[in-house]
Parts: C-alpha cells; structure tokens; sequence
C-alpha cells in the first residue's frame, strides 16, 4: 500500500436519525421542530447501523477503498470489531483493512489516520446522560463518513494538522457503564482550551493562514467550546448546529465538518478542532467540486422533518424505561457458522437473480424460488433497492421497546421478496403500496450477540443519498 | 399426483381428550387417556393388538418413545411425525398408508401436545442455529396479513371485513358451546369478540384459537376389515398433502389471498374421492381456523365459496352448523383449541362422531361426507392436508 501525500476529501456523508428530543419532563409537549434538540437514533440503531448508513451514502467513492476506520465512544463490542460489520454491510473489498478507534478522541484519530492511508472514515456515536442530568439534552447521536485519497483533484484537500496530548480527568466511563461522569468543567475547560489554542496555532502556521474561513469546534466541554470557539474567530454555526443535535461523541467533528463543507464554495479554507484528551486540529482547503462532495443530504436540511420524542418515548426507545410487554421467549441469537456461510446475505443483502427464469430468491437459496431449478442462481443484491408494501402487520405479540413490532411482506424493485421489520414506523402506520428503504439495524442482542441484519424504512422518512 | 388411498382403509374407534388448560395432566396422561378412550370404542381389539403406532407432536416429546414409554408398549414400532400444525393429520397420514401397504392389519395413529407447561403467550418453537436474517413472525403476526390482503383483493369495507372475520368467531363458538370437550363452552356475543383486545394487524384475541393441551387418537384398518370391528366404520375416500416450497415468501408472486398449498392439496383429495361440487356433495368441513381470516380464506380455497365471495357467504351463514355446509361444528380451533400435535385427528374425531351420527346436540343430519383440512406454517409457506372422509362402504 502507498501512503497518500496529497491528502485530500473525494466524498462525505451524514445521517442524522430520525428523532428528536427537545424536552426531559414527562408532561411537556414535544416542542416539535424546536432548534435546541438532542439527535436521537431509534432503539435498533447503535454505532455500526448509524456508520453504515452514513458510509453507504459515499456509494461509488468507496471502490478500492484500503482502509476503513470506525470511530465511536459507544462500541457495540470490545473485544469482537464493529469495524468489520460496517466493511461487510458496505460491500468494502476483503483486502481492506477494517480498525476500530473508541472514546471521544476517535474521530479526530480516524480522520487522521485515513488522511495517511487513503481510507474510509466513519465516524458514528450514541450518547445517553442519565435521566434528569444537567446535560441530557445536550448530546446526541449521529455519524459522518469521509473518503479519503491521494487525488489532488479531490475537491477538499488537507492542508495541516497539528495535535496536542494530556492526560486530564475531564469525562469517562468504565466499559458498562451507561453514562459518562463529568469532572468539574471549570477546571477542565481551561486545560482543554490551551490545548486546542495551541493545537490550532501550529496547524495555521503550517498551513501559512492567520486565521480560516470557517472553524468548527468540537468539544463536550462547552465551556471550553465556547472560549475556543471565541477564540478562533467562530461565527457560531457549529454551536448553531450543535444547539440542533447536541454533541455526538466521536462523530462530533465529522459532523461538524461535513456542514462546514456544506456551506463552503471553493477556495474557502476550514479550521476543525476537536479538544478531547488534548486535542487535534485540521486546516483544509475547498477546491472545485466541493458543492458535490456531499453524497448524501446536506447536513441541515436533515434536521427538518425528524419526529420530535415525548420524553417517555426516549426513556423506552433508549431503555432507560423498560415497559412490561408479552410473555415471550427472547429472540434466538444468531449462529457464527451459518452467519459466516451467508455472510453476503446478511451483511450486505446480497439475494440470488435465477439465470433461467429471472426470478429473485431471498433468502439466497440452491433452489429458485421462481421455477424450482437447482443451481441456477446468480448473486443479485438488494441492498438498495426500494421495495414495496405487499401485507403488512402490527404484532403486539412481538413488542419492541417502541411499541409492537411492525412486520410486512414486501416485493423488492426488480424482483424479488422479503419479509421485513418495519424501522421507524411512522405514526400513522404502514400500509399496503407503500414504498421502503432496506435499512441495516439491531434486529435483537441476546447473549451479548448483536443480530444485525436489514429491515425496511419508510421512503418519506429514508433521506439517502 | 400419488395413487390415493381411496376407500382402502378406515377409522374404526376414536378418541379425544377434551381440549383444556389441563395444569393436572402430563402429554404422557392425555396421550394414555385418548388412548384408551379409542381402544375401549372398539371392544373386539386390545391395545396389544395394534401393531404399529404414530405419534405426532410439534414439540411436547421427541421419537416414538412419546408414546411407547406412557403406554408401555413393548416390542412395537412407533415412528414421530412432525408437520407444524398439521403435525396430526400426518400422523393419521403414515399409519393410512402402513395398512395400504399391507405391511399391518391394525394401526393407531396419535396426536399430542402440551403448551401449558410454559407461560409464554401464545406458540413458540425452537428453531436450528441460524444466521438469523429470517423475521420471526409470531403466528397471529404470519396470518394477520391474510386480512388487509383479501379486503384489498376484492374491495370491502373495513365493516364488511370486520363483520365477517367476527361471523366466523361468533358461529365457532357457539357450535364449540355445545361441545363438552372443547376448550371454550360459551357463545360469544359479537359485540364482545369485536371488544377484545387486539393483538396482531385486524385480528384482537377473539380471532386467534386457544392455546390448548390435548390430545387424540385413532385406530385404522384396511377398509374391508372395517366391519369386522364395528357396524358404523368410517371410510377415508380422499386426501392430499403438500409441503410447499415457502415460494409466497421468498419471490414476488403471492398475494396473501388463498393457501395454493391448500387449493393443490385439496384438489388431489377431491379427485380421489370424485368430489366435483363441494359445496353440494360436503356435508360438514372441520378445517382449521387458526386465525378467522384463515377460515375465510379456507372457504374459497376448498372450492365452497366462489373467488372474492367467502366473505358474503360467511355472512349469510352458508357455513353455519345448519348452512350449505357446516364448517367447524366442533368449534374448531377457535373454540375446540389448538393443541398442535393433536389438531389434525380432532378434526377426523369431529368427522368420525358426525359420520356415525353420535355427534349429539350439534349433529349435522343425516352427514354423510366430510372434510378434515389442516395445514401449518405461514401464509407464503404453508404445509396443507385435506382429507375427504365417508361412511358410504366402497
């Protein structure tokens, strides 16, 4: 592998969830559309299904991709990868080195690590303060994804970094804890602010600027935040942005990134600075192109039409209030041979197209579903593929954390079928004829084991790319 | 198409434990209690003199020794079927066809299941390990989805789907009323069935069988030795079994509206038993009503009711107990119960008391041919069976 001198942005991408929150008491109003909100992904989203949905928007920026980082502050395991479920759910080459980077640090840790190896970084975090905290409403979940290159015709180009490291006790959480404790931020806010000064001093030096057209700030401190951002110069529209999402950990940085790029023209130079532990800063460069480096929706326009939670449905979605539902049996964990022997179905929808008949099995199968010939079939994926509503049911039965399952038979775009769970099912239901989106979530964790496999969301709901 | 069975053999004793809560019984206590209950409805036998047993369970025992270990059987082969929930009927299925073969003179064939020794609500199975990309679909989940698809198909109203989902709850149990051994013993108001509480898409818990233990047994002979052992035997003079490939969902193509497996099943059933209008030669249908938009469905599927027209004949009650054909005069799933192993040779139980006239307050008169349909999986993936059964000697 050559390592990438001209280090340079081709593609981005962000997914912001489907909620919101902008109220933690149980008899207010949701104050729907409110501009000071948390994100909030569903109860079957974590940090691998938000990466996934970020990084499936870059599309044709990820061939011969040789490296993928996932960054999170919320890992769905320790010792197993996530990285390597996004690889899969991505269709990224088996060559690809898949590595995992956790805490709040990663982000930085990711970009720069791709910048090096001209790889994928994802960026996606989950984060939950206790009911009632001061900072409930301030953090948030959501995730970014930046291809890198050595393309010096790439229209974002890195033109500096620079790092500063200290060791400092300002936010932590022992592996299962399941809310961060705060030191106090008065003391810790100055640390991290000359941390990010003199980080983002260097990095301007370097790059020959006085000062950048845009800075972004990304700290969970906000006192520090604030003086940092005073300090650079900010106009505000990271806090702006942040006041709409709150801090989402690791992605944090990505996603602030990602609306600097949003509203930048070409020419324009961007300041990034993330204090976490020390902190890291990054001076880029806008060039041509930059209007469309973004595969998916602009950042902000993501922000308009999520569905803004009663306080009692965040508590259940993110189980911080468990509902008692059916006496049910928990859901089979899935099994490591038959999981491996159908990898490509799982990970990345990958169904078989009969080479005879034209008709699609799904599930993969050696028998074609269409005219019962063995052994005919091609690989055919569905992964994005819009599919339609054939029957479809509310089973109260089968309870989620959000309510009944809702469960549908659909027929797949240009063949083939499907049963699916229904993910963020709108209010008003689903209903026959309605158009879903394959969205890979939690189906269930049992046994410590994740399942993660694709349902289908509501296309009204679904912004891709 | 196979070669049929029709008018080769014959049911000459049954029996069928009421289908309850049975919190005092074990599958081992209900399988010796139908059991004996069958062998003492045929005096000239002794339980010694069967010479091979079936037992069928979905999930309460495993091998023939379900059934070889409660009875003390010695020496005697007993071979566990399987099927879902037509898990007794292909009990009943195997035994026909070892007294065909002329292998046994005697069979018995036998259907068990006990549900209540776990609490969960509603039907669970264990399934191998698997890569876990299939959705589990609880069973009201699976047949829900009949509902919204019939009622598309053929233009209801929300009311008329409604009101006839609720005729077929409100007919079976009043016939399961009537019925001392049935799980529930009490006509329902249909204001009451449309009150209860809902459970998966249309249906509320008043469309779903009961979750039963029970069981139920019977003893086939060749047809000419039927008279041997009693005057009134009963004739199986048709049957089909499909096991479909689970194509409606795994490919584009069904529509949630029929059971083909059903319709494929049923036919070759009618064949062998030259039924060519069912609705004027069948007398009684026991079919199975696991969810009321089954038996809707089932309605047109075994050719009673025209396409798109089960509904309206529902309604007019063509299918109550003194209708053109009195389907589930037993109360069915619905109000007899459902334990799964046991379902199918209830069905024939119901057929076998009717068919000898013995079939008390809710005898259909002067019944002469009879369906027992069962079937199991999902819609989109279905095992069916349909037997024709008469007490017409060939």
């Amino acid at each position: 592998m050559t390592v990438a001198t001209t280090k340079t942005i081709t593609a981005y991408a962000v997914y912001l969830p489907a909620f919101a929150l902008a109220v933690n008491d149980f008899g207010a109003d949701v104050r729907d559309g409110s501009a000071r909100a948390r994100s909030v992904a569903s109860h079957d989203e974590d940090a691998v299904t938000l990466g996934v949905e970020a990084g499936r928007r870059l599309d044709g920026a990820l061939q011969d991709v040789p490296a993928l980082l996932l960054a999170t502050s919320e890992p769905p395991y320790l010792d197993k990868s996530s990285a390597t479920t996004v690889h899969a759910a991505l269709g990224l080459p088996e060559n690809a080195t898949a590595v995992d980077l956790h805490g709040l640090r990663a982000g930085a840790g990711a970009l720069r690590t791709a910048f090096g190896m001209g790889g994928l970084a994802v960026l996606a975090d989950q984060r939950t303060a206790p009911p009632g905290a001061a900072g409930e409403l301030s953090q948030g979940d959501a995730a970014a994804a930046f291809a890198m290159s050595g393309d010096s015709s790439a229209p974002v180009r890195l033109r500096a970094t620079a790092s500063s490291t200290v060791e400092l006790l300002d936010r932590w959480r022992a592996p299962g804890a399941p809310h961060p404790t705060v030191w106090d931020e008065r003391f810790t806010a100055n640390i991290l602010a000359e941390s990010a000064l003199s980080a983002a001093s260097r990095a301007l030096g370097e790059a020959g600027l006085e000062r950048a057209d845009r800075v972004v700030v990304a700290c969970a401190n906000p006192r520090a935040a604030a003086a940092i951002r005073a300090a650079l110069g900010s106009d505000r529209a990271d806090a702006e942005l942040e006041a709409a999402i709150g801090h989402t950990g690791a992605a944090h940085l990505g996603v602030l990134l990602a609306d600097a790029f949003d509203r930048s023209r070409p020419g324009e130079t961007v300041l990034a600075v993330c204090a976490a532990d020390g902190a890291d800063a990054f001076v880029f460069e806008t060039g041509e192109g930059v209007e469309t480096a973004n595969r998916g929706p602009k950042v902000r326009e993501q922000l308009g039409g999520r569905t803004y939670l009663p306080y009692d449905r965040y508590l259940r979605m993110r189980g911080l209030f468990v509902v008692q539902g059916p006496n049910r049996p928990d859901p089979a964990p899935p099994a490591a041979p038959p999981m491996a022997r159908r990898r490509e179905w799982k990970m990345a929808l990958v169904a078989a197209r009969c080479a005879e008949c034209d008709a699609v099995t799904a599930p993969p199968a050696r028998a074609c579903a269409g005219c019962g010939r063995l052994d005919t079939q091609r690989p055919e994926s569905l992964r994005d593929r819009a599919c339609t509503v054939v029957s479809v049911t509310e089973d109260l039965l089968a309870p989620g954390p959000d309510g009944p399952a809702v469960q549908a038979v659909v027929d797949v775009e240009g063949g083939g079928r499907r049963s699916v769970h229904v993910a963020d099912p709108p209010a008003g239901g689903v209903k026959a004829g309605d158009e879903l989106w394959p969205v890979l979530r939690r189906i269930s964790s049992t046994q410590g084991i994740h399942n993660y496999f694709w349902k289908a969301r509501p296309m009204g709901t679904v912004r891709h790319g | 198409m196979g070669k049929g069975l029709s008018n080769r053999v014959a049911i000459i004793a049954m029996g069928c434990t009421p289908f309850r809560e049975h919190w005092d019984k074990s599958a081992d206590d209900l399988l010796v209690d139908a059991v004996t209950e069958c062998v003492a409805g045929a005096p000239k036998l002794a339980l010694d003199d069967v010479e091979a047993f079936w037992v069928g369970t979905q999930g309460s025992g495993m091998s023939g020794q379900t059934l070889s270990k409660p009875l003390g059987l010695r020496g005697k082969p007993v071979t566990r079927v399987e099927n879902y929930c037509a898990t007794g009927s292909e009990a009943f299925r195997n035994a026909a066809y070892a007294v065909a073969s002329g292998a046994y003179d005697v069979v018995m064939a036998t259907g068990v299941e006990k549900l209540k020794d776990s609490s969960f609500s509603g039907l669970t199975a264990t399934w191998p390990p698997s890569d876990g990309t299939d959705v589990e679909w609880t069973a009201p989940g699976g047949f829900s989805l009949l509902a919204p698809a019939y009622r598309e198909r053929y233009g209801l109203t929300d009311r008329e789907m409604r009101d006839a989902l609720t005729h077929i709850a409100f007919k079976n149990h009043a016939n399961g009323a009537l019925n001392p051994k049935a799980q529930f013993r009490r006509a329902m108001s249909k204001e009451a069935i449309e009150k209860s509480p809902r459970i998966a898409g249309m249906l509320s818990v008043m469309d779903c069988s009961g979750v039963a233990d029970g069981a139920a047994a019977a003893i086939i002979v060749r047809a000419e030795d039927a008279h041997l052992y009693t005057d009134r035997p009963v004739y199986l003079k048709g049957m089909g079994f499909v096991a479909g490939p689970g194509d409606g969902l795994s490919t584009d193509g069904y529509d949630f509206t029929t059971f083909p497996e059903v319709v494929q099943a049923t036919a070759e059933a009618y064949a062998q038993a030259d039924v060519t209008n069912p609705r004027e030669q069948i007398d009684l249908a026991e079919v199975h009503d696991c969810f009321t938009p089954t038996e809707l469905v089932l309605m047109e599927d075994l050719g009673f009711s025209e396409r798109g027209r089960g509904w309206s004949d529902v309604l007019k009650g063509s299918f109550d107990r003194d209708g053109d054909v009195a389907v589930n005069p037993d109360g069915g799933l619905k109000s007899f119960g459902h334990p799964v192993g046991a379902t199918g040779l209830r069905m024939f139980y119901e057929c076998f008391l009717q068919l000898r006239g013995e079939a008390g307050e809710r005898q259909v008169p002067g019944a002469r041919l009879a369906v027992a349909q069962n079937l199991g999986g999902q819609p989109g993936s279905c095992v069916a069976f349909t037997a024709v059964v008469g007490n017409e000697a060939p």
